[in-house]
């Protein structure tokens, strides 16, 4: 059975240095160790970011996407947006403008996984009366 | 005779508050800022040098390595008040006055002509949207000190200037510079050559093979770009620049002397050394991981040396 935990919300740090990722990894690493982890990262307060916090942001995508969790960024920052889009990163990160918009995100259904017009069982009952109509 | 001082202070530069004015941390006026090969300050000493004036002095705060090396304002005001009384002993007739913070083209010769018909002592231009930094000024008639509240405070006659004027208040104004220049809106041309329709190259630039400048595009003096990068999108990639592998540089300025990492998206942006301006977002960032932006210590010229010395040790070699 799968189960999953509770969906954690964490602030990222205003700067994102080597320092600051050490720091940052070590609250949010056990975090990531959990089955399926269910991570939003506050960036509503960066305002700088090096090299190591975009590689930091990646390896924990990668960390809760193997544990079949996923990681989502929300209230990006104009300068944590600018970053991630010099980096190339900005398009790997599903991102929202609130946190709890990305905490509603995780409990949605995906809208193409349920039929919006007709009812699975209509093109039974249509297979029914063509085999009806022909006997 | 007719004189010239163009004077290029930061003050010139700071009247729009709204977004970041200035290049860089030292805060320098646009106008000196290089842009497609030359700073428009320079191009409008050039300019009044060939058309018009028989001596041009430019007075500029110029803040160099980075370092804030500022002269206060009153400093390049008694310079100037300085190089005005100079020119009177000198026994020139006018004196063009331009506190450079606009890129203007300027009619010179007609604003001169217009001068001597009005016959009053200053003739101020101005653009559609208002008053002009320049003025024209019988020397004899107006005192030395203090020089700009004499121009300031002295009712002028108004020439209406008909050339482009870009006001140069903040980083937008400088990319609709550039973006101008590339589609002939302006007279300001790029320097170097064109080598192919709407690219030009500079001396010494080095493009590798594998890299992709669409047009238009401007690559400035000693600059590299490396493999794999893309400049497009009315780039201009200022002297002593450096692109690193599989950049790509859209609707974007590298300022000179600067540093651009590896496989990075720039766009919307201007950069200068280790800051970086975002026009899309608003943004301006100090970019502090050198590997990704830094100001460039390498020079074109120190890469002709060493290509020269490889060159001589292949030579040798061969010998």
């Amino acid at each position: 059975m799968l189960t999953s935990g509770p969906i954690v919300v964490m602030q990222v740090p205003e700067i994102l240095n080597v320092k600051e990722v050490h720091n940052f990894m070590e609250e949010l690493g056990p975090l990531l160790e959990s089955n399926r982890p269910r991570v939003v990262l506050d960036c509503s307060q960066v305002r700088s970011m090096e090299s190591a916090g975009v590689e930091m942001l990646l390896r924990c995508l990668e960390e809760v996407l193997k544990r079949d969790g996923d990681l989502k960024l929300a209230a990006l920052s104009p300068e944590a947006e600018v970053i991630l889009e010099l980096m190339r990163v900005a398009r790997v990160f599903e991102t929202f403008q609130t946190c709890e918009d990305a905490v509603r995100s995780f409990n949605a259904i995906p809208a193409d996984a349920v039929p919006q017009e007709t009812p699975w069982y209509t093109n039974v009952f249509n297979e029914l009366g063509v085999l009806k109509q022909a006997s | 005779m007719v004189g010239a001082i163009i004077i290029g202070d930061e003050t010139a530069a700071l009247e729009d508050t709204q977004s970041p004015s200035c290049a860089g941390s030292c805060r320098r006026p646009w106008a000196t800022v290089e842009v497609l090969g030359k700073a428009p300050i320079a191009r409008l000493a050039e300019s009044l040098r060939t058309e018009l004036c028989d001596a041009v002095s430019v007075i500029v705060n110029d803040p160099q390595d980075g370092q804030e090396v500022r002269t206060p304002h009153p400093s390049v005001a008694d310079l100037a008040a300085a190089r005005f009384a100079e020119y009177k002993g000198d026994g020139f007739d006018t004196v063009l006055v331009a506190r450079c913070g606009a890129y203007v083209e300027l009619d010179a010769a007609e604003m001169l002509s217009f001068h001597g018909e009005q016959g009053s002592i200053i003739t101020r231009a101005f653009a559609g949207d208002g008053p002009l930094d320049l003025w024209m000024v019988d020397a004899s008639a107006l005192p030395c000190t203090p020089l700009m509240s004499a121009l300031l405070c002295t009712r002028p006659a108004v020439y209406r200037s008909k050339g482009y004027v870009n006001r140069l208040r903040n980083a937008r104004d400088f990319r609709q510079l550039v973006l101008d220049s590339f589609s002939s809106r302006c007279r300001l041309r790029p320097q170097g050559s064109e080598i192919k329709p709407r690219i030009w190259n500079c001396d010494g630039a080095q493009i590798d093979r594998s890299a992709r400048v669409v047009a238009p595009a401007f690559i400035g003096r000693n600059v590299h770009i490396s493999g794999e990068c893309l400049i497009t999108r009315g780039s201009n990639v200022e002297s002593n620049s450096r692109v690193e592998f599989g950049t790509a540089v859209e609707d974007s300025s590298i300022l000179s002397d600067s540093y651009v990492g590896i496989g990075l998206e720039l766009s919307h942006s201007i950069v200068d050394g280790h800051n970086l301006l975002n026009l899309r977002h608003n943004v301006s960032l100090e970019i502090t991981d050198p590997v990704v932006m830094r100001k460039n210590t390498v020079r074109g010229g120190d890469r002709q040396s060493l290509n020269g010395e490889s060159r001589q040790m292949a030579l040798s070699s061969t010998e």
